[in-house]
């Protein structure tokens, strides 16, 4: 058979054609819509429950990783009224993104491939809001955070407690990269050992930072305060994940605070 | 040839990209009128027609002026928030709406038995030591944690038994994240805790004319001199 | 007529005396009153910055100084510090320190407090000083975050050393990690005037290893829960007061102590060993109590001591429930300079044998004869540096770090006769302890030394650094002679 070099020449031209735009959209559109792990719903008795201990979530998807610097520099890239000098007051406070070099550059310290910090919840939402995601609410944040490697609710362990509380005293893990820490039951990484993380409803905690009185049913301060009174006393892992979030106001920002995003299922 | 064919591929992806979303902010396309004469004040309407004192045709205000207009909303203002409520009188409002006006707000539920209503009479305690005259200078809103319940019949009915129902009262139904994102503004805090229960802080909340947050009294039954003189100072 | 005038007399002068006691009574009633009206109506004049010091220094006396509104800044910091050699732990702290900077105020100052949370911090915190008439002594408005700050003022309204802490749930860790301070409220005109004043508070800790493991250890919940400290220290440390670190007073000065107790646990039994306080502030309060030798400091309570130093030498602190002072860290030094006083302490002036019936230590015998298994060859070098690491944990805090001992308390290491003269002897009593009168260097010593729980080969390591030191014999001790000691019983 005679060979026909244009016509190989053409077909090949094809192939890196096509292969060129394959990968142009993989590289542009992988970054934006990050990997998830599919969360099946179920029951389980948080720290502070409502009317009965026990909580219900239902399925969900969940961001696997934290979101990156990179993905937030790309993120106020597309959207300049989130840049640390156009964000606007009433959304932010003066620490927004603190330790960028600019509005669209990180400081030569910063990990870009480390989970983003010093944002706020505004900030977060129109994050999530973007990707057509939402910020996860505390019970579900708190429900796929109770698993260790091989268990979904792995809080009864001893060792599961301890791992997390020493976290606290490690400096600086908000410079570490995503993934390394644990991959949990659910194929979620990072919820504990790197950052703290947002949550939709985190004002729904009631902590007023007196922790004693917060073991009071004290009716004055909060109506339904039945539901203040927490359902481990063991747990101080949870106890500090709800002191933070009471803490908290939305605009703040903090450089042990990131987030990641969620969506239901359908 | 080929190669610009690749480079206006990479160009379209990158637009795409872009794109997040951009569009949904930018339906603001309704004219809006005023009297020539400004005989109502600062008073515009959403259709033309004619001023109701001097009867002359009403105007569009020019847009530049408007564009201006919007960005005089400073940077603390909760006039940003861009979420639809929608008033016990069915009407859909944006917050900045209220503009103009000294602004005294809280946060309820009216199905709530127990901080509640000693939050509606400490807005009405607040109300009964202001002059009169003032009234025509001020919002009292109250925001509803439970949209899903307290719908705009709701909201009237719970108007009218609390005798809240005069021009200077607003209760606002929002969404589920107009609500939360409205409670973060003002760092009020609330938790559902059953179908019908909420926890939630009792915060009453004082801004200016411009939506900038003044001053927040916290608690129940506390005593509101502050308050008083903060919205003295505002409206005089 | 005079019959009367003398009756008349009498009644008058009756009625005056009773007059003049009902007066008295009222008088004194008033001045309570307007004391306790005044604390709260004390007018202030002017403003300044409060003075903070780290422990064991307290800021300058308030003196005659009127009232003031008094601006305090006070920065949160999360960091790493030496719980004792070897041994790192992840303070957290008011200030920097453990304890927290000494906040000195006078009654009527109205205090404006800022507590910063620094950017840095993983945890929201708050305080909660007990010098505070108001819900939470301060901690619902001082509830701060990370990288943030917040402001609230109170009125000083009642005298006293008062601790301050964080309340922020888990509030027993927050304070276990060392979060808690001192406030002293002085009254109108302050304290009394002394020569020396130091700062000292007691903590308890609980780390995931044993005391001495070394490393950075981590807080160990459950050990907190069950009370089973670790270490008990005086200013967050092992040897914080001790050696160079000691606080210093010269002969005929008055030296007063601030001390708090932090807890999160344990009641202290505060002590000086060779002192009597002279005054005593119950539990900081305003009851005075004389010539007491040891006084309980509740956790989350204070006392401020006073005392004259009429001797010289080196005063031991102690929390006197004393397991605590010589395996868990409660030791602290205070030195004192100046001539010898031989009327008031003679020192050794006779000495003798008493021997009634033959005093030998009674143990239980070890009855599993054990051998040499690991049979590792260090070279003496090797022996010596990780005896020291040894000595440092263990022996160092009574022994001291050139094995100059505390005279009437602790023996010599350093140039010993009693030590160079048997070698069997010494290991024996690392591994059993020893109690009772043994004379070292010409000086008597009566104490107790508890049996040492170290393997063969540290006993070896530790014993050969201190012959190796100090000018002593430079004896090698071998596991071999550890284990022959320890199989002869």
């Amino acid at each position: 058979m005679p060979i026909n070099k244009e016509h190989i020449s053409s077909v090949n031209k094809a192939i890196v054609r096509w292969g060129i735009c394959f990968v142009l959209f993989w590289t542009t559109h992988a970054d934006c819509q990050s990997k998830m792990a599919f969360i099946t719903g179920g029951t389980y008795v948080p720290l502070y429950g409502r009317d009965s201990l026990q909580v219900t979530i239902s399925n969900f998807f969940m961001d696997v990783y934290p979101i990156t610097n990179e993905e937030f520099v790309a993120f106020v890239r597309k959207n300049p009224k989130w840049k640390k000098s156009k964000a606007k007051k009433l959304f932010v406070d003066g620490n927004y993104l603190v330790q960028w070099k600019s509005d669209i550059e990180l400081d030569s310290s910063q990990n870009l491939k480390a989970p983003v910090t010093s944002i706020s919840w505004f900030a977060a939402i129109a994050y999530c809001d973007c990707q057509g995601k939402r910020l996860p609410t505390v019970d579900e944040w708190e429900y796929v955070a109770m698993a260790n490697e091989n268990l979904a609710d792995a809080r009864p362990l001893k060792t599961y407690n301890q791992f997390i509380l020493s976290w606290y005293e490690k400096p600086k893990t908000y410079n570490n990269s995503i993934g390394s820490t644990f991959k949990n039951y659910w194929g979620v990484y990072d919820l504990h050992g790197l950052v703290w993380e947002w949550t939709s409803d985190f004002n729904s905690v009631l902590v007023s930072g007196e922790s004693r009185k917060d073991v009071d049913k004290d009716s004055n301060l909060f109506c339904g305060s039945a539901a203040i009174g927490a359902t481990d006393l063991m747990n101080y892992a949870a106890f500090m994940r709800y002191a933070i979030r009471g803490s908290s106001k939305a605009k703040y920002t903090m450089r042990n605070l990131g987030f990641r995003c969620v969506k239901d299922k359908n | 040839m080929r190669n610009i064919q690749y480079i206006l591929i990479f160009i379209g992806i990158l637009l795409l990209q872009f794109s997040c979303r951009d569009g949904a902010a930018k339906n603001n396309g309704v004219a809006i009128f005023e009297c020539p004469m400004h005989c109502e004040g600062d008073i515009t309407y959403n259709e033309p027609g004619n001023c109701k004192i001097c009867k002359m045709d009403l105007m569009e205000v020019a847009k530049s002026v408007r564009k201006v207009e919007a960005d005089y909303i400073s940077e603390e203002s909760i006039f940003n928030l861009t979420t639809k409520w929608v008033t016990e009188e069915n009407r859909t409002i944006e917050l900045k709406d209220l503009k103009g006006k000294t602004l005294v707000m809280v946060m309820i539920y009216t199905t709530c038995k127990a901080a509640c209503p000693r939050l509606v009479a400490d807005m009405r305690n607040i109300e009964k030591q202001l002059p009169q005259e003032n009234r025509k200078n001020m919002h009292f809103v109250l925001v509803s944690i439970d949209p899903e319940t307290d719908t705009p019949e709701h909201l009237k009915a719970f108007a009218l038994e609390n005798q809240m129902d005069e021009e200077h009262w607003t209760f606002l139904q929002g969404t589920k994240d107009g609500v939360r994102e409205f409670a973060n503004v003002l760092a009020m805090k609330y938790k559902q805790i059953s179908p019908i229960d909420f926890s939630h802080s009792n915060i009453i909340s004082v801004l200016n004319a411009k939506g900038e947050l003044i001053h927040q009294q916290e608690g129940l039954g506390v005593d509101n001199k502050e308050t008083i003189l903060k919205i003295k100072e505002l409206i005089r | 007529m005079k019959f009367f005038k003398r009756i008349i007399q009498v009644f008058g002068f009756t009625a005056m005396a009773i007059l003049a006691i009902t007066s008295c009574k009222r008088e004194n009633k008033n001045n309570q009153a307007t004391v306790i009206d005044d604390a709260s109506k004390i007018h202030i004049s002017g403003e300044m910055e409060a003075e903070l010091t780290a422990p064991p220094f307290v800021p300058a006396p308030v003196g005659n100084r009127s009232a003031k509104k008094l601006k305090i800044h006070m920065e949160i910091l999360e960091k790493e510090g030496t719980m004792t050699d070897g041994v790192k732990y992840v303070y957290w702290t008011f200030g920097g320190s453990v304890p927290g900077s000494f906040i000195r105020t006078r009654v009527g100052d109205e205090v404006e407090f800022t507590l910063a949370n620094h950017p840095e911090n993983k945890l929201p915190h708050n305080i909660d000083l007990h010098a505070v008439t108001g819900p939470g002594g301060g901690a619902t408005s001082s509830f701060v975050a990370p990288g943030h700050e917040k402001m609230f003022s109170f009125k000083t309204l009642n005298p006293g050393l008062y601790v301050y802490h964080c309340a922020t749930a888990p509030v027993g860790m927050h304070i276990a990690n060392g979060m808690y301070g001192l406030i002293l409220v002085e009254p109108e005109g302050g304290l009394p005037k002394v020569d020396k004043e130091y700062y000292i508070m007691q903590g308890d800790f609980y780390t995931k290893g044993e005391y001495g493991e070394p490393g950075v250890q981590s807080f160990d919940m459950q050990k907190a829960i069950d009370e089973d400290a670790d270490y008990v220290v005086f200013n967050g440390k092992v040897g914080a007061l001790t050696g160079d670190n000691a606080i210093t007073a010269n002969v005929g000065e008055t030296v007063r102590l601030f001390v708090g107790n932090g807890g999160p646990n344990l009641t202290s039994s505060f002590h000086v060993i060779g002192e009597i306080f002279d005054n005593v502030h119950i539990e900081g309060g305003s009851v005075l109590n004389k010539n007491v030798q040891t006084t309980s400091i509740p956790a989350g309570g204070a006392a401020i001591v006073d005392f004259k130093v009429d001797v010289p030498g080196t005063f031991i602190l102690v929390d006197h429930a004393i397991f605590r002072a010589f395996n868990k860290g409660a030791l602290a030094m205070l030195k004192v300079n100046g001539e010898e006083n031989k009327a008031l302490y003679s020192g050794v002036v006779q000495e003798g044998i008493y021997n009634p019936e033959g005093g030998t230590i009674q143990t239980m015998p070890t009855d599993t004869k054990e051998t040499v298994e690991n049979k590792s060859k260090k070279t003496l070098q090797e022996k010596i540096s990780s005896g020291k690491q040894i000595y440092t944990n263990t022996c160092f805090a009574c022994h001291q770090a050139n094995g100059e001992g505390i005279s009437n308390a602790f023996p010599p290491l350093a140039k010993s006769d009693y030590l160079n003269a048997d070698v069997k002897r010494s290991i024996d009593i690392v591994l059993n302890g020893k109690s009772g009168e043994i004379m070292v260097n010409g000086a008597k010593y009566n104490s107790v030394m508890t049996k040492q729980t170290l393997t063969n080969s540290e006993v070896a390591d530790v014993l050969t650094y201190v012959y190796n030191s100090w000018g002593n014999n430079k004896t090698n001790v071998t596991e071999m002679m550890v284990l022959e000691v320890k199989n002869a019983h």
